[in-house]
C-alpha cells in the first residue's frame, strides 16, 4: 500500500513536486519562473528546493545561458514516483473516509 | 504519519490547482505578447482597409506585418525559456517547420483558388492561422486552443453577414479582441 511522504507533504513541497511532474520527463524549469508559478519568495522556494534535493526527489542544475547564471529544476525519477505513491495515498485515505 | 480525510481532500486540491495552473502557465508563457503585436497589427491593418483607398492600404499592411514579425522574433529570442530539455526544445522546432509549412501550404491554397477580392484572401488567411493555431494548442498544450474558435466564428458571421463593415468588423473585434484576451491572459492567469 502506497505510504504518506513526509517530506513531500509539507504544503509548498507539494505544490513545487506537483508543477515539477507536470513536465515531461528529461525537461527542467527555470527558478525564477517556478518561484513566480507558485507565488513564494525566491529564499522560501530555495530552501524547500534544497529539502528536495537533499531527498533526491529534484535535481537543481546551475548553468550560464548567454552569459547569465540560471537556475532549472526538474523532478527525478524517485522524486516522480515518491510522489505518485503520495498521491495514491491521498486518495486511498479519501476512499476511507 | 497520519492526516485526517479533510487534510488528504484538500492536499489533493492543491495539487490539481498546481498541475492546472502549470499546465495554462507553460501553455500561456509569453503568447499575451504575440497577440497583443497581432492584435495591434490587425486593428490598424484592417482599420486602414475599412476607411483608407488605393495603394496606401497595402503599404501599412506591409508595414504593420513586418514591424510586427521583427518585433516578435527580436521579443521571442530576448525571452529566457522557462523550460529546457530535449522534448521542449523538440517541440520548439516542430512547431517553426509547422507554421513554415503552413504559410506555403497557405500561399499555394490561394495561388490555386485565385480569391476574387480582398475579402476572401483575408478569410482565407485568417482561416489558415485560427487552423494553425488550433493545432499548436491540440498538440501541445490544451489551454490555448479555445481563443482561435471564435475568432474564426466572428470572421465567418463578418464574412457572411456583414461584409459592408468586415474589414471594421475584423479590426475591432478580431485585433481589438486578441488585444484584450492578451491583457486578460497577462493579468488573470
Amino acid at each position: 500500500m502506497a505510504e504518506l511522504n513526509e517530506t513531500i507533504h509539507q504544503p509548498v513541497r507539494l505544490r513545487i513536486m506537483a508543477a515539477l511532474v507536470t513536465l515531461e520527463v528529461g525537461n527542467e524549469v527555470d527558478f525564477s519562473y517556478l518561484r513566480d508559478l507558485l507565488q513564494v519568495t525566491a529564499g522560501n522556494l530555495g530552501a524547500h528546493l534544497h529539502k528536495l534535493e537533499e531527498a533526491g526527489y529534484i535535481t537543481v542544475n546551475k548553468l550560464f545561458v548567454e552569459r547569465k547564471p540560471r537556475t532549472f529544476v526538474a523532478a527525478t525519477a524517485e522524486g516522480r514516483k515518491v510522489f505518485q505513491e503520495h498521491v495514491a495515498a491521498l486518495e486511498a485515505i479519501l476512499k476511507r473516509k | 504519519m497520519n492526516i485526517s480525510p479533510d487534510e488528504a481532500e484538500e492536499a489533493l486540491a492543491a495539487i490539481q490547482r498546481t498541475m492546472r495552473k502549470t499546465r495554462r502557465s507553460f501553455a500561456s508563457s509569453g503568447a499575451y505578447i504575440f497577440l497583443i503585436i497581432t492584435g495591434i497589427v490587425w486593428l490598424v491593418g484592417f482599420l486602414s482597409t475599412q476607411f483608407l483607398s488605393g495603394p496606401i492600404v497595402a503599404y501599412i499592411w506591409t508595414g504593420m506585418s513586418l514591424c510586427g514579425t521583427a518585433l516578435s522574433v527580436v521579443l521571442g529570442r530576448r525571452m529566457a525559456p522557462r523550460v529546457r530539455g530535449p522534448s521542449a526544445t523538440a517541440s520548439a522546432r516542430r512547431a517553426g517547420i509547422f507554421w513554415l509549412l503552413l504559410v506555403l501550404y497557405g500561399i499555394a491554397a490561394i495561388a490555386i483558388v485565385r480569391p476574387t477580392d480582398g475579402k476572401q484572401v483575408t478569410m482565407l488567411i485568417i482561416l489558415f492561422i485560427m487552423i494553425g493555431q488550433l493545432a499548436m494548442g491540440l498538440l501541445l498544450s490544451f489551454s490555448s486552443v479555445w481563443w482561435a474558435l471564435p475568432i474564426t466564428a466572428l470572421a465567418l458571421i463578418g464574412y457572411f453577414l456583414l461584409p459592408g463593415i468586415f474589414y471594421l468588423w475584423m479590426g475591432v473585434l478580431g485585433g481589438g479582441g486578441m488585444i484584450a484576451l492578451a491583457l486578460y491572459i497577462r493579468l488573470r492567469w
